[in-house]
């Protein structure tokens, strides 16, 4: 069951999309829970993103599996802040100011998928790459880093209004560990894992680990904004967090073939 | 500054940035192990230090003149390349114990040193030699060029039309707001770029510079569509 929802690449997008998009927005309902609801759809967008990296790169790019990841942060960095103003000037009049901030994410996701898509169809047509899901595969982790700032940046912030996004996460200067921190939780499991024995299942738990380790970060940045707060992301993150680093540890333990504590160099007169 | 003329100002950076990272010696892992020439880690890697380097002294000098912050961005991050290639060679030369050479040409243009005697057979070079060390001192200058000259654009505008989409916004957050999307502008072009050269390269006398045209090709279309997010983000649109 884990293994084919972890292998199944629509699993992990409907998980991405849907997911997150409803937890980001669940933020809204109420404001004790909804930052750590808005962290939640963030983790779900990393693990998206984990899993879109390690199809692309599999193939391998040529470059390192880092590099498509800070690639598609660059792009979701721009996707995630056009996608909250766009909504928040032009569709605030239509659908009324609180809609709007709703209909923020779900631009900022098309925004990041337009821009993954068209940088994979340069790639692959003006440049060459010879890479059969490049194209899929960018646009999806352009999704999904947007999501994954969004999630975060909702997560400090404590709410879905630009303004306080912009005071607390872009004023603050946050958005740059959050790019970095994305960067990071996205392209780090795959790059771990990589190998001829590669298993798709353990490079899911690596992805936990690095997305709710992310997670608690960001619950510790949201203390000053948010106050108690705060306390559930950085309690939950931090228990999946020790639950999915162990789970992660016993399947490498698992896939060794051996595991010996080889003691120190042994003291040789020169 | 009209939207116009900063979406074709960040059209120019964009090719700059991409521009950069075919003058920068990318070793890549190979080089991390001292069979190949160039620094040892991937472009991105080297584009964070550099382009951050850069994004940092041109925002320093926001507000100021653009010839000033253009300046300061190609300065800051051409000093951090040579920094981190000095600091690479030491390595190299001292941890090592391999020889800074080139394995794409016979003899080094700049020193007119002989290169293929001091080469370990087998490999592809080691280091950065003299001709890599100045074209990585370009790249890093164009690089962070490319950097200052998106941070100036998007900031003289954002000081106009940032009022649009919040009210009474502080200076800071227009600088970090040019920042960010700067620095999002660096990352793909840096990347499309790297994906051009297929990773690695050792500087303008590697033959694959000459794919330099299908870097600028691409780079050009990649901004435009960033340029174009950017727009809605200043609130320019």
């Amino acid at each position: 069951m884990a293994d084919s929802f972890v292998t199944n690449e629509n699993s992990m997008l409907i998980l991405g999309i849907v997911g997150s998009l409803i937890l980001i927005c669940l933020s809204g309902v109420s404001s004790t829970f909804g930052p750590l609801f808005a962290a939640l759809g963030a983790v779900c967008a990393i693990l998206w993103g984990a899993n879109a990296i390690s199809r692309v790169a599999s193939y391998g790019l040529g470059t390192g599996v880092p590099s498509i990841g800070y690639m598609s942060l660059g792009g979701g960095i721009v996707s995630s802040l056009s996608g909250l103003i766009i909504a928040e000037r032009f569709l605030s009049k239509s659908l009324g100011a609180v809609t709007a901030e709703y209909v923020g994410p779900i631009i900022a996701l098309i925004i990041g998928l337009l821009i993954g898509l068209i940088i994979a169809v340069v790639a692959k047509k003006l440049i060459g790459m010879k890479i059969p899901v490049m194209i899929r595969c960018t646009a999806e982790l352009g999704g999904a880093a947007a999501l994954s700032i969004i999630g975060f940046s909702v997560a400090i912030a404590g709410s879905l209004n630009l303004t306080d996004i912009l005071n607390t996460v872009v004023l603050t200067g946050m958005i740059g560990l959050l790019f970095i921190l994305n960067t990071m939780a996205i392209q780090h499991p795959y790059n771990a894992c990589l190998g001829p024995n590669e298993d798709p299942v353990r490079t899911f738990k690596c992805a936990c680990h690095t997305a709710f380790l992310s997670m608690t970060v960001v619950g510790i940045c949201a203390v000053l904004n948010l106050g108690y707060v705060s306390l559930p992301i950085i309690v939950l993150g931090l228990i999946c967090w020790i639950i999915s680093f162990r789970s992660f540890v016993n399947a490498s333990y698992e896939d060794a073939s051996e595991v010996k504590w080889s003691g120190l160099w042994p003291e040789v007169e020169q | 500054m009209s939207i116009i003329l900063m979406i074709i100002l960040i059209i120019i950076a964009g090719v700059a940035m991409g521009a950069g990272v075919h003058f920068i010696p990318v070793g890549g892992a190979p080089a991390a192990m001292a069979t190949a020439t160039g620094v040892g880690t991937g472009t991105a890697m080297l584009a964070a230090g550099a382009g951050m380097t850069g994004l940092i002294t041109a925002a320093s000098m926001a507000n100021e003149n653009p010839i000033l912050i253009i300046v300061a961005g190609a300065i800051g991050a051409a000093m951090m390349m040579g920094i981190t290639m000095f600091v690479a060679n030491l390595i190299y030369v001292y941890g090592t114990g391999v020889i800074p050479v080139s394995a794409k040409i016979e003899k080094d243009p700049i020193t007119g040193l002989p290169q293929e005697a001091y080469k370990t057979p087998g490999t592809e070079g080691h280091g950065v030699p003299t001709v890599s060390f100045v074209s990585g001192l370009v790249g890093g200058a164009l690089g962070g060029l490319g950097g200052g000259l998106s941070f100036y654009a998007i900031s003289d505008v954002a000081n106009v039309t940032f009022k649009n989409v919040m009210a009474n916004p502080s200076p800071e957050t227009i600088i970090i707001i040019a920042a960010v999307c700067s620095i999002g502008l660096f990352f793909v072009n840096s990347v499309v770029a790297s994906y051009n050269i297929g990773g690695t390269i050792e500087g303008f006398h590697d033959p694959k510079f000459k794919r330099i045209p299908k870097g600028a090709l691409a780079s050009i279309i990649a901004s435009l569509v960033i340029a174009i997010f950017i727009a809605f983000i200043v609130g320019g649109i």
